[in-house]
């Protein structure tokens, strides 16, 4: 267990402290990056982001804007004199590119965030767990994806004081209370596959449900999957060849599917399904989905998911495998 | 050595049975001419004990019981061969008995099941539980464990909240802080390196098994650490009563769970000795290190 941060008697003030009237549309933005078992938290005044990475070609990141909590208070001043002592001790730090200025980072055991969140959620067992079924069914911020789970609201107190200290929480749920306090690591260089480094080459919008359709038919016994944006004609394709033989998924620049579509040089790349795969709870929950593809070849996926307030993001981005030369096997269904 | 006997109350019994089906694989029945005990041990000095005791007129009636040491009877049986017996009385049984039985020169419980078929005629069912003869001896060895009084007593929260609530926490350690004081707020803490988590229950109902001790009121915690999977398979067997088992931990020592059996509804503290015909008693020792 981490050191108990000061005593009783001295007071150590809230770097960061957040109120939440009903935690699941955190646990569901959570479970849709929870194939890792740290996450780094980065908080800042517009709110948290989660993010995780996987074997440095996969990184995700979950937004949860400050207005989405009911009460959402971070002591900038006090992140930067956290921040300025940390400086003093390491003198040769470097900061890191795209970071935001005023914001504390922080790496804590995501797998031990959710259980915690859900400790109220009613008989463990009977959740359902959509990353073990095959195929993806549009599911709810709001719902847990069981029917059978009727409990109330569980609210939730978040609070964090700084480099050091545990990540606390404190929820409750019809009297009953519970504290918890998770232990924090220092954060590593995270891995930055700088996708806006390079032109936005391709770019669409897809509605969720026929990408979630892809996804379903994509044969999970393939290594790879092929992605290809065309300025002509099929103008969206995702591809993958398996044991079982190959399945082909092709889209025209219709308003009926695409919401938008803009592309700047033809470019077929090829990803690691499985590692693709890893956003199909994410794809679950969202409404809209944008693709875009840089002139590196790297793949990020914006998923869209709809909450009270507005929209909220979470992001994928993948980097290709190899760029492939040759077309894949002739197109099949064409949608 | 005879037994023999109707069972009034083969609902009951099977209740009693299914609480038990999950915490081992035998348990030790003791008759006497007034009381029916069930006995489960788990594991000698570390494991969790199971002691029920019930008034026999609660679930036998024209109750024979005959033995050279004081008319009592002490067998050994499988908890799941009397459970699936038991199964076969609750679908429409006219009667039910039981006697001590031998079959092939082993001893069995013989349960008799007679029901009406749909052409009218009466159908019995024998179900033989083989069992194991105690010696009186033998029986004198299992003694419930010894224990100093506990320093604070209470009304358990609904079973099944708790219940819930520990099984999302069993994954975060193998032991399991259990904690009251005598303002009525029991403590749960499970902790690990990387997860601490306490859940407070507050509101319940506390009081004092004994009516002449004076209950100091205040807000000191009392303290045992149990193993975690002796915890949930409590919390996993009620099947009588739920709404009607009292805590008391023995600082150091053990959590002791009571679980009244037969009383209707909720009554609180007040009729926990008026409408029970029995208990279950539930040892869960403090884990050693």
């Amino acid at each position: 267990m981490t050191a108990v941060h000061g005593t009783a008697t001295e007071f150590v003030p809230m770097l960061f402290r957040a109120k939440l009237a009903n935690v699941r549309p955190l646990v569901n933005m959570l479970k849709t990056i929870s194939f890792r078992p740290r996450a780094r938290c980065i908080i800042s005044p517009d709110g948290l982001v989660f993010a995780v990475e996987e074997s440095q070609c996969l990184v995700a990141q979950a937004y949860l804007r400050a207005e989405l909590f009911t009460t959402f208070s971070y002591n900038v001043q006090l992140a930067e004199y956290y921040r300025n002592q940390e400086q003093e001790a390491f003198e040769d730090e470097v900061s890191q590119d795209g970071e935001q200025s005023d914001a504390t980072q922080v790496v804590l055991p995501l797998d031990n965030l959710i259980e915690c969140l859900t400790l109220f959620y009613g008989p463990a067992g009977t959740s359902a767990s959509s990353t073990q079924s095959s195929s993806i069914s549009a599911t709810n911020l709001y719902t847990s994806g069981n029917p059978g789970d009727l409990r109330g609201a569980t609210t939730a107190v978040i609070g964090f004081k700084g480099p050091g200290a545990d990540f606390e929480l404190m929820l409750e749920e019809r009297g009953t209370i519970s504290q918890c306090r998770l232990s924090t690591f220092v954060p590593e260089p995270p891995v930055d596959l700088r996708f806006s480094h390079y032109p936005t080459t391709q770019q669409l919008i897809i509605q969720s449900k026929w990408l979630r359709d892809a996804f379903n038919e994509l044969d999970p016994t393939s290594e790879s999957v092929h992605i290809s944006i065309a300025s002509t004609e099929p103008h969206f394709r995702i591809s993958t060849m398996g044991e079982n033989g190959s399945t082909d998924m092709t889209y025209s620049n219709s308003e009926r599917i695409l919401d938008s579509f803009f592309c700047n040089e033809d470019q077929e790349n090829q990803y690691n399904l499985s590692l693709i795969l890893k956003c199909k709870q994410a794809l679950a929950m969202s409404d809209k989905t944008k693709i875009r593809i840089n002139q590196r070849g790297f793949l990020s996926f914006q998923f869209m998911i709809p909450t009270s307030a507005d929209v909220s993001f979470v992001n994928f981005v993948f980097a290709p495998l190899v760029s492939a030369d040759e077309p894949v096997a002739p197109a099949t269904a064409r949608v | 050595m005879r037994l023999r006997t109707l069972v009034s109350n083969s609902t009951l019994l099977l209740r009693v049975v299914q609480s038990i089906d999950k915490l081992s694989k035998s348990a030790i029945l003791k008759l006497t001419p007034t009381r029916l005990q069930i006995i489960v041990i788990t594991e000698l000095d570390s494991g969790l004990q199971l002691w029920c005791d019930l008034a026999a007129d609660a679930i036998f009636k024209d109750y024979l019981i005959e033995s050279a040491h004081n008319n009592e009877i002490y067998v050994e049986f499988n908890i799941d061969n009397l459970q699936r017996a038991l199964r076969s009385t609750q679908s429409g049984a006219l009667s039910v008995s039981m006697k001590l039985a031998k079959r092939q020169g082993l001893p069995v419980l013989s349960i008799i099941i007679r029901s009406q078929s749909g052409s009218g005629h009466e159908v019995s069912l024998i179900q033989d539980v083989p069992v194991r003869m105690l010696s009186a001896q033998q029986m004198e060895q299992i003694q419930e464990p010894t224990l100093p009084d506990g320093q604070v007593h209470f009304m358990m929260p609904p079973l099944n909240n708790v219940r819930s609530i520990a099984e999302r926490m069993k994954g975060m350690g193998d032991r399991v802080a259990v904690s009251a004081n005598r303002e009525g707020e029991m403590r749960v803490r499970v902790a690990n390196d990387l997860v601490d988590v306490t859940t407070y229950f507050r509101g319940l109902e506390t009081m004092t098994l004994d009516a002449t001790q004076e209950v100091e009121v205040d807000g000191e915690f009392h303290t045992a650490v149990i193993d975690m999977k002796n915890f949930l398979r409590f919390l996993q067997s009620y099947h009588v009563a739920p709404k009607n088992v009292v805590c008391c931990i023995v600082e150091h020592h053990a959590v002791i769970f009571y679980v009244y059996v037969g009383s209707a509804g909720y009554g609180g503290a007040a009729a926990l000795n008026e409408t029970s015909c029995g208990s279950l008693t539930y040892f869960l020792p403090v884990r050693q290190i």
